[in-house]
């Protein structure tokens, strides 16, 4: 009988779950998470963050970083999620940060957020309400080529020194305001290149997202860079990957506090003489909302330790379909259950449900999550179908 | 209340390919109606293979027959089993639950009596709960048992008992004493009563469409001698809650539907697929993984001695839910009107899903009564 092995185990060092959940837990108080917002960020935040050295979580430490593995990335970003950090933690770690790495391009002082590359097909309009380009992210063999930046497009010369000149707009760049360079990847000339642009030479004009969160609008005008080729396996599928894992992480953390927010609240709230989760109807709110807890934090760790080995295509994939598709469940239950507490600012909800609301359509919607899942689904065929539930990425190959 | 993600060792993997290789030997796709999850076929012969293989009572001790196996491996051979739509009606419940039960509070002689042939997959069991009056306020039966010499004898009726008309015995939850004020759960006892037993009348209650699961069991005077008391008189309901546990959280609750997906795969194959169809394969495919992995967790959790009952009706809620929500997908997608006697396997199997799904949110316990269940375990959560 052949004698099968498991993988080597991924394991999260407990210190960093307690370091992270301890310094959010005292600085982002309700108070500190609605100031970021109205100030559009919460610079002695990421400070302290950046003292922990888990801004660079996960980056080489021979390229700057703090070295460490993508799944304590994760888990870092898991507790970003819970308690409503206002920080560009992935943008500058393992999404900015990992793409400088891996094409050795200079990281600048400061903070580093990342153009989040376009992910499926869907029906986008522009920021000013026009329906936007397409763009191409086929590079046309020619000196320039135009390219795909976030839902905006850009066009792009690269020359053979490395030094580029960008135009053309990029959107919903995260905290693209507070940024020393702003990160992208694009094809150029059949090869995938890691563009650096210092954030000088930009106009930025500021947009929140439903949580109040930046995701700015770049103008390049012309803005010189550094563009330095990627090696394999990093492009922007690669990132769209990483990005949509840091989502699921992101949410997997705020549907885990709405939850415990609302059990908590349900069973302070009296009315008809007894605690409001007393009754039938709010206990069914309750435990939806826990079992999308339970069912997005179960995804992202999975997703995170098969990353963490090496490709995992089906685990992202099935974790961002799941995390959304949770995400409008969960918040729906735990608003319910609040009353109309919980449609106040006073009343700190709202934190974690219009963050849910935003993150879920980061990184892919559901749609293109269904339809990359549903090619690996009708590829396997109907033998490979449980196969690929039971064993992921590893039935693909 | 906290799932950890778990993942197969390797010798768990070896078993999982061996359960595999059985199935494509014995019932190669093709050559079999897929059943629906647990409410599969009886076959006596089925069940004797997978026992001869050590698959039915595998979690019970190997003093009683059983494999020393842990709840992970059953799992293993439980979910593949399902997947597959395999015929494992008959050993269902004695190798989910009554074997645990009378392993847990039975005595020598009852463990010796029952243990090995449930192992050997001889034995099937109907479950003795519900009544004419008591439903979810299992509390509340009436059936009772009263004292005679050396024994017990019982009157009254229990309802919805699937399969007493195929199966040899049946656990009951009895009443021993009258209900008292205050103590709802006192006087309640279990029982192991043959189905052959004198005075034992089994009646039809046919399914709504027609087929024939329902029984109406109606005692009279049936005489249930003191050595088929399981544990303590009295403790029943303990027990009883105790068996329930067993029942909840694992591939039973959610992957009914799969053979009818698994079939809509196969017959779509060659044939261009919408976007909208393939998708779906996707987001399905999506959304098992992930109850996949809760469910796995509690097995796990299970063998490293933790009692996981709120996890477990969390994950039976959300199972037997997302059972239903796959139906409901396919029914959209599908243009024609099916028929259970079509000529496709996959219009028979959705017709019967249609038909018969919505007692998954059910049996077993409602999906209300879980989240009474599953809502008192959700305060104990730091906030």
């Amino acid at each position: 009988m052949t004698v099968r092995t498991a993988p080597e185990p991924v394991v999260v060092d407990e210190l960093i779950t307690e370091t992270a959940d301890r310094l959010f837990g005292e600085l982002c108080t309700h108070e500190a998470v609605q100031a970021a917002e109205d100030n559009g960020g919460a610079p002695d935040i990421w400070e302290a963050f950046c003292e922990t050295g888990f801004d660079l979580i996960a980056v080489p430490e021979a390229a700057g970083g703090s070295g460490g593995t993508l799944a304590e990335a994760i888990e870092v970003l898991r507790l970003v999620g819970y308690h409503s950090a206002p920080i560009p933690a992935a943008e500058n770690g393992i999404l900015g940060g990992w793409l400088l790495a891996e094409a050795g391009l200079q990281r600048p002082d400061g903070l580093v957020t990342v153009v989040p590359p376009r992910v499926g097909s869907g029906l986008r309009m522009a920021s000013d309400g026009r329906s936007a380009s397409t763009g191409s992210s086929a590079g046309d063999g020619t000196a320039a080529c135009k390219t795909d930046a976030g839902t905006g497009s850009c066009t792009i010369e690269i020359d053979n020194d490395g030094s580029a000149r960008l135009s053309g707009t990029a959107e919903r760049v995260p905290w693209a305001r507070s940024a020393e360079a702003i990160v992208c990847i694009c094809e150029y000339d059949g090869t995938s290149m890691v563009v650096s642009v210092p954030a000088s030479e930009c106009t930025i004009t500021p947009l929140p997202n439903m949580a109040g969160e930046p995701r700015d609008t770049v103008s390049f005008d012309g803005a010189t860079a550094r563009a330095a080729p990627a090696p394999d396996g990093v492009d922007a599928d690669a990132l769209a990957q990483r990005g949509a894992l840091s989502r699921v992480a992101l949410m997997a953390g705020a549907i885990e506090k709405m939850c415990q927010l609302t059990v908590s609240y349900t069973n302070e709230r009296v009315q008809f003489g007894r605690p409001v989760a007393r009754f039938q109807a709010v206990q069914q709110h309750l435990v939806w909302a826990a079992q999308d807890a339970a069912l997005v934090r179960m995804a992202a760790e999975i997703a995170a330790r098969e990353a963490t080995r090496g490709d995992a295509p089906f685990e992202i994939a099935a974790a961002k379909l799941v995390a959304n598709q949770a995400a409008a469940r969960a918040t729906k239950a735990c608003h319910q259950a609040h009353g109309a507490m919980g449609m106040t600012q006073e009343y700190p909800l709202h934190h974690f449900s219009r963050r849910l609301w935003s993150w879920r359509k980061e990184y892919g919607a559901d749609a293109h999550w269904s339809a990359v899942l549903g090619e690996m689904a009708t590829g396997v065929g109907a033998e490979g179908l449980y196969p690929l539930i039971t064993s992921g990425t590893a039935a693909l190959a | 209340m906290r799932f950890t993600p778990t993942e197969l060792t390797g010798p768990e993997l070896d078993l999982q390919a061996e359960v595999r290789e059985f199935l494509a030997s014995e019932l190669p796709p093709g050559t079999h109606e897929p059943c629906l999850g647990m409410a599969a076929d009886h076959d006596r012969e089925f069940s004797a293979k997978m026992a001869a293989r050590g698959w039915v009572g595998m979690a019970l001790p190997s003093r009683w027959g059983g494999s020393d196996r842990t709840a992970v491996q059953r799992f293993i051979v439980v979910e593949e089993m399902l997947r597959w739509g395999a015929p494992v009606g008959h050993h269902w419940v004695a190798d989910r639950q009554t074997g645990n039960v009378i392993l847990k509070f039975g005595t020598d002689e009852q463990r010796e009596r029952f243990l090995p042939p449930i192992c050997r997959g001889e034995l099937g069991f109907s479950i003795g709960m519900s009544e004419p009056d008591s439903g979810s306020d299992l509390a509340s039966v009436s059936t009772r048992a009263e004292r005679a010499d050396d024994g017990w004898v019982v009157n009254g009726t229990k309802i919805w008992t699937s399969n007493a008309h195929m199966n040899d015995w049946f656990i009951c939850l009895l009443r021993t004493a009258p209900m008292e004020d205050g103590n709802k759960h006192a006087g309640l006892s279990q029982f192991l009563i043959d189905l052959q037993s004198p005075g034992l009348e089994i009646s039809p209650i046919p399914f709504l469409d027609g087929s024939h699961h329902f029984n109406e069991v109606t005692f009279h005077d049936v005489f249930v001698p003191d050595i088929n008391v399981v544990g303590q008189p009295g403790m029943g309901w303990h027990q009883n809650t105790t068996e329930m546990a067993y029942e909840r959280g694992g591939p039973d609750r959610w992957l009914s539907p799969f053979s009818t997906v698994e079939q809509l795969l196969r017959e779509a194959a060659g044939t261009p697929m919408e976007d909208a169809v393939s998708g779906l394969f996707g987001e399905l495919a999506a959304r098992w993984w992930g109850i996949r992995n809760l469910s796995l967790s509690v097995a796990r959790l299970i063998d490293e001695g933790e009692a996981p009952s709120v996890e477990s009706a969390l994950v039976k809620e959300m199972g037997t839910r997302y059972e239903q929500e796959v139906v409901e997908k396919l029914v959209q997608l599908i243009d024609e009107e099916y028929s259970p006697e079509s000529e496709s396997l996959f219009e028979r199997l959705l017709a019967q899903c249609v038909v018969t799904f919505p007692g998954n949110t059910i049996r077993g316990g409602t999906i209300e009564i879980l989240r009474s269940v599953a809502s008192k375990g959700l305060e104990g959560l730091p906030a």
